[in-house]
């Protein structure tokens, strides 16, 4: 999937100037959107919103507010671009809104560094059993872990 | 163009007064704003500023040398991954960073379990193991635990902490939670919302995952606490000025507590004093 002139939809999972689609798309229009429908249902109070705002600042992001998924195809449209990069999350809602988007657009999700590398396939049912699995890898600064 | 958000602000006063203006619902919940300022800049203080061996030695303690990374770390202005390094970084011997790696690991294993069961962080993941049912346990916040007039001197303090700085140290969620739960028998998922509406670092999967390690619903046993527990990791500084310091809830061995709170809970759930 080549796209000579994507956007990039920031999501409030990946707050950072390190962001993995700024890094490869420096330059690109990049949108943030507050979810509307999103902030009255967890009943968002002002203090997080401003903490969310000041992080958006050191960004080169336009911020806009609304349904997401229709604002970011938007300003997509506005930019004649041909496709839309982001960051993953394991939210159910992120999942939701990227498969609205590529409806319309090819999406690149661009993975975030992990914490580890898990060598094998983690057993999730409690969280000892995942740390057993995990902990020589999390206590060593030797492993690959940069992308 | 119109329809795009303000960016140029010439203090942080017109930034929180314009914001307060464009979400008014927002500002309704709490007009209140936190001192912790967002930003990679102010993540990057934070960062040098990590010490893993004294936090290994007083995480729990309120006053205790915590990194307060969560908000930087919840919203990616951090990954977990340069934490870690920074962590490993920071010290001589991995194992001086351990304690604190272990507690990052604990972010990333709820969003591995969030990535697997999405919506269900806000189901009982299993039955709770109280003895008591789903349905016994109110599902609103009562109005005196949100407003922090319950009348005890600590849970008062961490409702109003909650409110007006969007921070709570952990010791002092898992205590609140647990009073929430156990002692008032309401609903992990109101305590969850409630959490959610003014923790900086609010997140479904750390946010509702750990409120059901505390139900039981996420773990084996119900978590409690007793007074000696929190006066000690909070330096004794609620209990001093209690007016219910005499005749406190918590105030008991944690074997009395269970009987009193878990009078029909299966024989091996005794409880878990803390993570």
């Amino acid at each position: 999937m080549s796209m000579q002139n994507p956007i990039i939809w920031v999501h409030g999972d990946c707050l950072s100037p390190r962001h993995p689609a700024l890094a490869a798309y420096p330059g690109a229009p990049a949108l943030f959107v507050w979810d509307e429908e999103l902030l009255a249902a967890l009943r968002v109070s002002l203090k997080r919103i401003v903490f969310m705002y000041e992080c958006l600042l050191e960004l080169p992001v336009t911020i806009r507010r609304g349904d997401v998924a229709t604002e970011v195809l938007t300003f997509a449209d506005e930019r004649g671009a041909d496709g839309i990069v982001t960051s993953d999350s394991p939210s159910p809602r992120f999942r939701r809104i990227r498969e609205r988007l590529e409806t319309a657009l090819p999406v690149r999700v661009m993975p975030v560094e992990p914490f580890v590398r898990a060598r094998q396939r983690l057993d999730l049912a409690r969280f000892s059993r995942y740390w057993q699995a995990i902990q020589v890898e999390a206590l060593s600064d030797s492993s690959d872990n940069a992308l | 163009m119109p329809g795009d958000m303000r960016r140029d602000f010439s203090d942080r006063e017109e930034l929180i007064a314009y914001l307060a203006a464009e979400f008014p619902a927002a500002a309704a919940e709490s007009d209140a704003v936190s001192a912790t300022i967002g930003g990679r800049q102010a993540a990057e203080a934070r960062l040098a500023a990590m010490r893993p061996a004294p936090y290994a030695a007083t995480r729990n303690f309120l006053s205790g040398a915590v990194t307060r990374l969560s908000a930087y770390i919840r919203h990616g202005v951090l990954s977990l991954a340069e934490v870690r390094r920074a962590a490993l970084q920071a010290v001589t011997r991995p194992e001086e960073a351990a304690k604190l790696i272990n507690e990052l690991a604990w972010r990333d294993y709820w969003q591995r379990v969030y990535a697997e069961i999405g919506e269900g962080v806000w189901e009982n993941r299993e039955a709770y193991k109280t003895g008591l049912s789903a349905s016994d346990y109110a599902p609103e916040l009562p109005a005196d635990i949100a407003t922090g007039t319950t009348g005890l001197a600590c849970m008062d303090a961490f409702s109003h902490d909650l409110i007006s700085t969007g921070y709570l140290h952990n010791h002092a969620r898992m205590w609140l939670a647990a009073y929430v739960v156990h002692w008032r028998r309401v609903a992990w998922q109101a305590g969850a919302r409630w959490f959610l509406s003014h923790l900086l670092d609010g997140d479904p999967a750390s946010n509702n995952l750990s409120w059901q390690w505390v139900a039981s619903t996420f773990s084996h046993r119900p978590y409690i606490f007793n007074r000696e527990n929190l006066e000690r990791y909070s330096d004794g500084v609620y209990c001093r000025e209690c007016p219910l310091r005499s005749n406190c809830p918590f105030d008991a061995s944690y074997e009395t507590l269970q009987a009193r709170l878990f009078p029909d809970a299966p024989p091996p759930a005794a409880p878990r004093r803390r993570r």
